[in-house]
């Protein structure tokens, strides 16, 4: 592993000069004449029918060119999330509907002259409303005789359309009720998390125009280009080949940029007017109108024997989908699929949950995808079982997380909405990651001194986590490689660099392969004309999946180079050695990448020195982590300080580790935000009351621990250059770890999320801690 | 929407005068964020931040214009604390006392301190000048006694003696707006004022518990807890998306013990 040359450095981001110098990368830096712009009537109402919609006078303003509504566009039902096809979200939505399913769905959409003008025209728009009881929580949703968000009869996929049910899923290993009667103890906890929004930097953008072709382009900040050429052609009725969606850079997007919100009906305006559209989200229209984390409620019981061994485990989720099914299964899916499996010792597991709708604002993915709601109350109920036990938490986890050359009987059990698929777990670092992690913290001493009994109480917390590296048997990623004449590639990705540095780290496997410097590796990535398919970033998957296609591209380059290098040199192609821009005979002599191109494209046996490799995972090996944290607690008000947070994560080889840190970190800080103080707060019609950044609270620098980060030394065999994907498992931790602080501090195990200063307070109060 | 870069008051009170449906702009932090979100949409806007007269920062007196960049360096450390606790750095590079006045939030970082040394706020106009206390001046949430054509000069500071401190209590830890926060000053004869924000209609002072603790010179820690739940009981607080009403009664009382505890010798 140590004669890597680009491999393992931190070598700088390849866009990171034209992002940090200013230079128009981005979807809305694009200056298109004439350029129509699009505003959003949103749903003012939480559930409600259009009688009538009146769009008149809104089309009777001067400047105003087209406006759309559910009586003159397709009536397809979709889904709008961007996963693989077939999409196991079900299809129940459609570019406009005549019942509107939460505060912000879209009612209508204005293509004017100017964006003012479009706002205008909105306020213009006549609705005649029905309004229809709504739906504002889990409970509302599944109570007896509960108004049902979608009867409607052409929608399809839906679990239970009659019971609010958008998606179910159970899996059952061994028998859980034996499992716990044999246990020592038994430990239960249901938990609760709320509505967060992503808040990318960047809101949704997205601009559309015919090219000289004809083709309607689609120029849009996406996670999912591939995805969202299929979701436009299938919506608008129009082929694949009529349409070239293309991915600028990405101002981030968390996963909330998995959903086809704003490229159907860009396109339908194009394709009506003829004319370039743009279409751009509000910071409020972004949380209001686009997608947030699935809140859910999740309850788990963990059954242990008195030397600490964990032999059953059950959890039941109940996620709210808000008013459309996207991503709901799949979300609900991983809360226990990437849980529950880092404790297979445990003979007896039962997942069960639901993802029900309300008329709320729509679930989507969002980094952790379900993790992130079922570690919280696994991770506390497996600190309970160790506190019940006296064993410390750090040996508990110890004595029973997975292995290398281990599985769970759940990896083939529990999919994304399916049967999962058999793995064994070929690289599983968590052990060193507990003990480098405990080391840094200073876990033994912490949890050796004194309790505090004053104002302000200092607790400790950890907890271990893992995520997937793409989603096996699913996914697909591609890469095209052609090499030039000075010896430098053209690397082609589908995959999609949402600001996370994929281009980088997959041109830095590629001159690895191909001994170049990293200077020598012109990335594009995407765009459904020029480079091969992905699926796209989300699932942790482009470091793994995206990475392996990569890798095998670059082999098959690396062969042909070495087979004219072969013939330029008089030796055999398998004595070779490719590096330093140069191949290399066993005695001695050498022709440089530039002269074995020239020949190949100018002189003899003339070719383009290229190949597009694929790649689908058979597999989906997680990363994992160990999350430690220090609090203190003041009980007075309830404010909880975070002092210390140490993150190992074992992501196998890192290829770029100061990139690989920073996706841990800013995990790290999007999870502490999660527990600490982000929430949507609605009133009592499902209206949000905090949709902007000055009232929707993203933690500051100042609220942020120390954040240290460890990747521990690891190899996994199956990946490419033995790296594992690292993109969203830091969010996890900082949940569980936080409230297994508090409790540490307090005594005081916390169910709901975030943990503000209020909750801590009157959760103390009703424990009678004054 | 015009707007007016007026460099000495007589311009800005001319400009004031033509345009009845006119806005005074000094900072634009507030004033900005009810544009965007379109919530004003003034006939046209005066700029006063030019205007030298408004820029007078001394013991006596704090000019409209003057900054919280500038009071985070100024003379009065409460004052300071409370500068550094409003927005962040680069609203505080813009942002004035005299808009904070103006905007007359419950919320107001500055008024707390302003409420307990008992400001004159002084405004201007054709009509010449008048001097308001603070109370008077700010007559409810995002209410004034402003007049049609006066501009605010500034705040007037009478002497004040003993120890002083600012707190806020907030969702997170910068760029913040108060959930509960207070001003306490008390001098060497254990004369104590208390004002409080963010748990009334606007900033107030909770003159029984004032009175109570300032008949006491080394306070008990049941003077102190007496104290602490005047307060509470004094303050009106109300539920947002914020805070709770509840929280925020404890939250009063917890500053004010807090405060009173550090402007103890």
């Amino acid at each position: 592993m140590s004669d890597f040359t680009t491999i393992g450095f931190n070598e700088r981001k390849v866009d990171g000069d034209s992002l940090v110098t200013g230079k128009p990368v981005f979807a809305g830096d694009l200056d298109l004449d004439h350029v129509l712009h699009l505003a959003l009537l949103a749903s003012p109402h939480a559930h409600a029918k259009i009688v009538s919609i009146d769009t008149s006078r809104a089309e009777a303003l001067e400047g105003v060119e087209l406006v759309l509504d559910h009586r003159n566009t397709p009536p397809t039902r979709y889904t709008t999330a961007g996963q693989g096809y077939p999409e196991p979200s079900p299809y129940d939505a459609r570019m406009f509907d005549t019942t509107v399913r939460f505060v912000g769905d879209r009612v209508a959409v204005v293509a004017a002259d100017t964006l003012e003008i479009a706002r205008e025209a909105c306020g213009l728009i006549d609705v005649e409303w029905e309004l229809l009881p709504p739906v504002l929580s889990i409970d509302d949703s599944i109570a007896e005789g509960a108004t049902i968000v979608h009867p409607e009869e052409d929608a399809s996929g839906i679990f239970d359309a009659a019971r609010n049910i958008a998606g179910a899923v159970e899996a059952v290993v061994g028998n859980v009720e034996a499992g716990f009667a044999d246990s020592d103890i038994v430990v239960e906890t249901t938990c609760e998390t709320q509505y967060a929004q992503h808040v990318p930097l960047e809101p949704h953008i997205a601009q559309s125009w015919m090219d000289e072709h004809g083709r309607l382009v689609i120029y849009t900040s996406t996670q999912v280009p591939f995805h969202a050429r299929r979701i436009v052609s299938r919506v608008l009725d129009i082929p694949v080949h009529r349409v070239r969606v293309i991915k600028p850079r990405l101002g981030g997007g968390f996963g909330v940029k998995q959903e086809i919100l704003q490229e159907d009906v860009l396109g339908l305006v194009t394709l009506r007017t003829g004319r370039p559209a743009r279409w751009e989200y509000s910071r409020k229209e972004e949380f209001v109108s686009s997608r947030t984390r699935h809140p859910m409620r999740v309850r788990v019981k963990v059954g242990a024997t008195s030397d600490g061994m964990i032999t059953a485990l059950e959890m039941d989720a109940i996620s709210n989908s808000g008013g459309y099914g996207t991503h709901g299964l799949t979300v609900l899916s991983n809360a226990g699929s990437k849980t529950l499996p880092m404790y297979n010792k445990a003979e007896h597991i039962k997942f069960s949950g639901k993802a029900v709708y309300t008329t709320m604002p729509v679930g989507g993915a969002y980094r952790g995808y379900g993790a992130t709601q079922g570690c919280f109350p696994l991770e506390t109920a497996i600190d309970e079982v160790a506190v019940r036990l006296g064993v410390d938490p750090l040996e508990l986890r110890r004595r029973n997380h997975i292995r290398t050359g281990e599985t769970s009987p759940l990896f083939e059990e529990l999919g994304e909405g399916r049967k999962g698929v058999e793995m064994t777990i070929s690289s599983c670092e968590l052990g060193k990651c507990l003990d480098s992690g405990a080391e840094l913290f200073g876990w033994e001493a912490k949890r050796s001194r004194p309790k505090d009994e004053g104002r302000v109480r200092r607790g400790i917390g950890l907890s271990i986590h893992m995520q997937g590296s793409g989603i096996p048997e699913v996914d697909m990623g591609a890469a095209s490689i052609k090499m030039n004449d000075d010896g430098s590639i053209n690397l082609h990705v589908g995959a999609t660099d949402l600001g996370t540095g994929s281009d980088t780290i997959l041109a830095q496997m590629a001159a690895e392969v191909l001994g170049l410097p990293l200077g020598k590796v012109i990335v594009l990535s995407s765009d459904t004309d020029l480079t091969p398919f992905d699926v796209g970033a989300y699932a942790s998957s482009t470091t793994y999946v995206s990475g392996t296609a990569v890798v095998r591209a670059a082999t098959d380059v690396k062969q042909q180079v070495l087979e004219v290098a072969a013939a330029m040199l008089g030796s055999p192609a398998d004595g070779l050695m490719l590096g330093d821009e140069r191949v290399t005979s066993p005695d001695g002599q050498s022709v440089t990448l530039a002269e074995i191109n020239l020949r190949s494209l100018y002189g003899a046996d003339q070719k383009q020195i290229a190949a597009t490799a694929s790649f689908v995972p058979s597999e989906s090996p997680p990363p994992f982590m160990a999350s430690f944290v220090e609090v203190e607690v003041d009980i007075v008000t309830g404010k909880v300080t975070l002092l210390d947070y140490v993150a190992a994560v074992d992501c196998g080889q890192a290829i770029n580790p100061a990139m690989a840190e920073g996706q841990v970190e800013g995990a790290l800080a999007n999870g502490i935000g999660y527990a600490l103080m982000e929430e949507m707060v609605f009133d009592g019609s499902g209206r949000v009351r905090n949709a902007d950044m000055a009232r929707y609270k993203l933690p500051g620098t100042l609220d942020l621990a120390p954040i240290k980060v460890i990747l521990v030394e690891s190899h996994d065999p199956t990946g490419p250059m033995g790296a594992k994907s690292v993109g969203e498992i830091g969010i996890n931790g900082p949940i569980p770890s936080i409230a297994n602080a508090i409790y540490d501090a307090i005594g005081i195990r916390l169910t709901e999320t975030p943990f503000s200063p209020e909750k801590v307070w009157r959760a103390m109060r009703d424990a009678g801690i004054e | 929407m015009e707007t007016v870069l007026a460099t000495s008051l007589d311009e800005a009170l001319d400009a004031l005068t033509a345009d009845p449906g006119a806005t005074v702009l000094a900072g634009g932090t507030d004033l900005m964020v009810s544009v965007a979100y379109g919530d004003l949409r003034p006939s046209s806007v005066v700029s006063v931040r030019r205007i030298p007269d408004l820029h007078r920062l001394d013991d006596s007196f704090v000019g409209a214009a003057v900054t919280w960049a500038e009071l985070e360096r100024g003379p009065w450390p409460a004052f300071a604390e409370a500068a550094r606790t409003a927005g962040s750095p680069q609203i505080r590079a813009v942002g004035t006392l005299g808009g904070n006045l103006g905007t007359a939030s419950p919320a107001g970082d500055g008024l707390p301190f302003l409420a307990a040394i008992d400001a004159e706020v002084v405004l201007v106009s054709r009509a010449g000048t008048r001097s308001l206390p603070w109370h008077e001046f700010i007559t409810g949430p995002k209410s004034t006694a402003l007049g049609a054509g006066e501009i605010i000069l500034g705040a007037s500071i009478p002497p004040i003696s003993g120890k002083q401190a600012f707190a806020k209590v907030g969702a997170r830890s910068a760029m913040a707006i108060s959930i509960a926060s207070a001003c306490l000053l008390r001098d060497d004869a254990g004369s104590t004022r208390i004002a409080l924000g963010s748990v009334g209609p606007k900033p107030m002072r909770a003159r029984r518990a004032e009175e109570m603790i300032s008949a006491e010179h080394s306070p008990s820690s049941a003077a102190i807890d007496e104290f602490a739940r005047l307060v509470t009981e004094e303050v009106t607080p109300i539920d947002d998306h914020r805070s709770t009403a509840a929280y925020r009664r404890h939250a009063a009382g917890v500053i004010s013990r807090r405060l009173l505890e550090r402007c103890l010798p």
